[in-house]
């Protein structure tokens, strides 16, 4: 009755799928950089899931036919800014694969989420590159110079949406006249919302995660404008900025590294809200979501091991 | 219509129905088999030769202990062997059977059961018939009835499984639908056996027609029907108790501890067969489906072969696969030269299609939504793959009932319920190995105690022995001292006299 019919790799193609209207709403406001970047992501990663796969002596065509070393190059490429260099993709695909799957023994085996262990990486090492976005759309040609560095451009990138709030709350702004510009990212987290509705309703991804990353969001937010309203963003504005909809509904699900029990499920992802939360508001950082997620993945056995749910006729 | 229900489960509906649910008699086999080995307890003991004539529905083996039924002869004929022959069993082994060769008549032993009023008769007489008739659990378990009969003392409500879950076997929908009467009749036979107040027939809503059937002659008021939802596993017996009764059976426990009987629909007939006219079982319905042929139900003599069975069909021409049983917790055979047995409900033979290849679990947790016993198949999963038993044991492995509804549902195409069933296996081998382990030690500490206690026992002998000796070398001594102190005094004395003389 749960059953969706589909098997492992129609499973992780659906995931693809519920991308594209998220996408399409990055595209419109950011340009073809979108594009080129899940181009070179889904290319990275196939060749280095294709390598490493050979070397451990396992079958090439199956394992990357299983569609999961797309996904995370394509999630990958989403969360990293539309005018990044190409290499630092690259490298934060081959990171992901290499680091976050391979040596753990390929898919199914990985305590962390791939995609995630590859931004955080990116976004320790290269923070110039992961945090200056487009600030308009952009044609292909200006993308193409951009994106192989053939051509700089001056006054077309700024700083990552919620970083850019971040420093103007601190400096004093009003939040009012900051929200004007917030629409595009509305707009996007709108779109991966629609797609993680119909993941929901192919029964591809279950409630409890989204849900509960949400609730933690709101329950966070909520908390800090209670008690420090003047610095923070108000809590609307968490749920439409940043990687909110992306994380909740395609990375907090990933079901390898998440928690594997229903009432687990509920902790992990409502923890994980929380965590996304006090990085935003009080971390270095622009975005709280991949490190919430890495955290809260070590926190899955434990987690596991404490919500086993009852067994029949056993109280 | 029953709403509550146990979690879980899948819904699965008969891949091949058929409009009307038939029974063909089978045409007697030219030869049966016979297996002595029953689904638990000892083999059955022959007590006829090659060679010997026997009779339908004789007794050509006997029971060696409690827990099994004596063997009938399902056809008259002559005993051609009693050699090692494949039985449909998932170990594949071979067991000792007994093979008739008809003689085509199908003369019957005669027998006299209690007749139509079976009320004059006692509950152990009763329990006495139903052993002597052969009669086990014919929904696949194979559990003799009367072990369940003798136990449910104290019953207060007697549950007739008609579920028939599995998807594919219709062969208790048959006979629900052709022998209602005796069905009926069986019940009332079992609340007089065990003296419950209460008897439900419990049956899946997609057999309206059985259901309908066992309506028109229920005029008993201790009997109702109950339909539930179609729903594998509704028809294991603690999930069916939970959906009827609301009550669950504990781990490790019992029906009969809360004072509950299940008996299956077909064991039920059979039973109404043993007491009535004592008429032994020798025959049983089997369905035989797949997408090979037309499914059709077929009463077959017990200890006929599959092949003879899957003849009656309209089977194709192509490669097939075999399984017996349900598609879900059958198994699947390669021989089709084997005897049908009691618990073979079902024969499936499939037009043999490329095996789905597993890929790796990817944790989805899909398994887990449809587990019956609230287990966690994938961790479970883990853990067997990895041959960790003690965390099997803390995930209660030994709770899973295999129903496969795991299996069915993963995306990866896993055998979740084979990697248990595997589990299971190698704890009870880690098990044995353990115990003799722990036998050879204590032997071997015992032999290094006893050596031990043996030098200690002898040095202490040896250093006693030695005391004695020099113990009666100081007393000799002292004695000889003694004496030759008197003999000094005497030669003194002596002298004095001399002296005092001269």
């Amino acid at each position: 009755m749960h059953s969706t019919g589909l098997n492992t790799n129609q499973m992780m193609r659906q995931v693809i799928y519920a991308l594209v209207l998220g996408v399409s709403a990055s595209y419109v406001f950011f340009g073809w950089g979108v594009v080129i970047q899940i181009l070179l992501g889904t290319i990275a990663a196939l060749v280095v899931e294709a390598t490493f796969v050979a070397m451990r002596g396992r079958q090439v065509l199956a394992s990357i036919s299983d569609g999961s070393a797309a996904l995370t190059g394509i999630l990958l490429a989403i969360s990293i800014p539309a005018i990044a260099p190409w290499w630092v993709v690259v490298v934060g695909v081959a990171f992901a694969i290499i680091f976050g799957k391979q040596l753990y023994g390929g898919l199914g085996n990985n305590p962390f989420n791939p995609a995630m262990l590859g931004y955080a990486f990116l976004l320790i090492s290269y923070p110039l590159q992961m945090t200056t976005w487009p600030v308009d759309f952009l044609s292909f040609s200006q993308v193409i110079d951009e994106v192989f560095n053939l051509v700089n451009f001056d006054g077309i990138s700024g700083a990552t949406r919620l970083d850019d709030v971040k420093t103007s709350l601190s400096l004093g702004s009003d939040i009012a006249t900051l929200q004007v510009r917030s629409i595009s990212q509305a707009w996007i987290n709108i779109g991966f919302l629609v797609g993680g509705i119909y993941l929901l309703a192919r029964k591809i991804i279950f409630w409890h995660i989204p849900v509960a990353v949400l609730s933690g969001i709101l329950m966070m937010a909520l908390l800090i404008s209670i008690f420090d309203s003047q610095q923070h963003l108000p809590v609307q504005n968490h749920l439409i900025l940043g990687g909110t909809m992306l994380g909740a509904f395609f990375i907090a699900t990933d079901p390898v590294s998440a928690s594997t029990t229903p009432k687990g499920r509920l902790i992990y992802g409502f923890l994980m809200g929380v965590l996304i939360v006090i990085i935003r508001a009080y971390g270095g950082y622009p975005d709280g979501i991949a490190f919430a997620v890495l955290l809260m993945n070590m926190m899955v056995p434990l987690i596991d091991q404490y919500t086993q749910p009852k067994v029949f006729g056993r109280s | 219509m029953l709403d509550q229900t146990f979690s879980g489960g899948v819904v699965i509906a008969n891949p091949y129905p058929v409009e009307q649910v038939k029974i063909i008699q089978a045409p007697l086999p030219n030869q049966v088999v016979l297996p002595l080995q029953q689904r638990i307890g000892a083999e059955a003991k022959p007590c006829v030769e090659v060679g010997d004539r026997v009779l339908t529905g004789q007794v050509i083996a006997k029971t060696q202990d409690q827990f099994c039924v004596p063997i009938h002869a399902s056809i008259s004929g002559t005993v051609m062997a009693i050699d090692k022959q494949i039985i449909p069993h998932k170990s594949g082994l071979k067991s000792t059977c007994i093979r008739i060769e008809s003689d085509g008549q199908d003369e019957w032993v005669e027998t006299k059961g209690c007749g139509s009023d079976f009320l004059h008769c006692d509950r152990q007489t009763l329990i006495d018939y139903v052993q002597r008739s052969g009669i086990v659990g014919l929904g696949g378990a194979g559990f003799p009835s009367h072990t369940k009969l003798n136990k449910a003392t104290g019953c207060h409500t007697l549950i007739i499984n008609g579920t028939e879950c599995e998807p594919g076997v219709m062969c208790d929908d048959a006979l629900m639908q052709h022998h209602p009467r005796e069905v009926i009749r069986g019940v009332e036979i079992l609340l007089h056996i065990t003296g419950a107040k209460r008897a439900i027939i419990a049956i899946e809503d997609d057999k309206q027609e059985a259901y309908q059937s066992l309506l028109m002659f229920n005029h008993n008021d201790l009997i109702s029907l109950a339909q539930l939802p179609t729903k594998y596993t509704s028809g294991a017996e603690k999930l069916l108790i939970k959906a009827l009764l609301d009550i669950e059976i504990p781990s490790g426990g019992f029906a009969a501890d809360k004072g509950i009987l299940c008996q299956n629909v077909s064991s039920t007939k059979a039973i109404f067969d043993a007491v009535i006219d004592q008429r032994p079982l020798v025959s049983r319905i089997v369905t035989i489906t797949g997408d090979a042929l037309t499914p059709v139900n077929v009463e077959a003599r017990l200890g006929t072969s599959f092949e003879h069975i899957i003849s009656l069909t309209d089977v194709n021409q192509q490669a097939h696969d075999y399984r017996m049983g349900g598609m879900m917790m059958g198994i699947d055979i390669e021989n089709t030269q084997m005897p049908i047995c009691k618990i073979t409900n079902c024969i499936f033979v499939n037009n043999r299609k490329p095996k789905q290849l597993a890929k790796e679990c990817i944790r989805c947790n899909t398994c887990n939504t449809v587990c019956p016993i609230g287990l966690l198949p994938q961790q479970l999963y883990w853990h067997a793959k990895g041959e960790n038993i003690e965390k099997c044991m803390d995930y209660h492995l030994f709770d899973c009932i295999e129903c496969a509804c795991c299996s069915y549902v993963c995306p990866s195409h896993i055998d979740l319920a084979g990697y248990f069933s595997f589990a299971k296996a190698l704890h009870k081998k880690q098990a044995t190995d353990q115990h003799k382990t722990d036998i050879a030690r204590d032997r071997f500490e015992f032999r290094e105690y006893r050596l031990e206690r043996n030098k200690q026992e002898r040095a202490q002998m040896m250093a006693e022995k030695k005391q004695a000796l020099k113990d009666k070398m100081a007393k000799d001594k002292e004695q000889g001292q003694v004496q030759k102190d008197k003999i000094a005094q005497a030669m003194a004395r002596v002298n004095k006299i001399k002296e005092k003389d001269a």
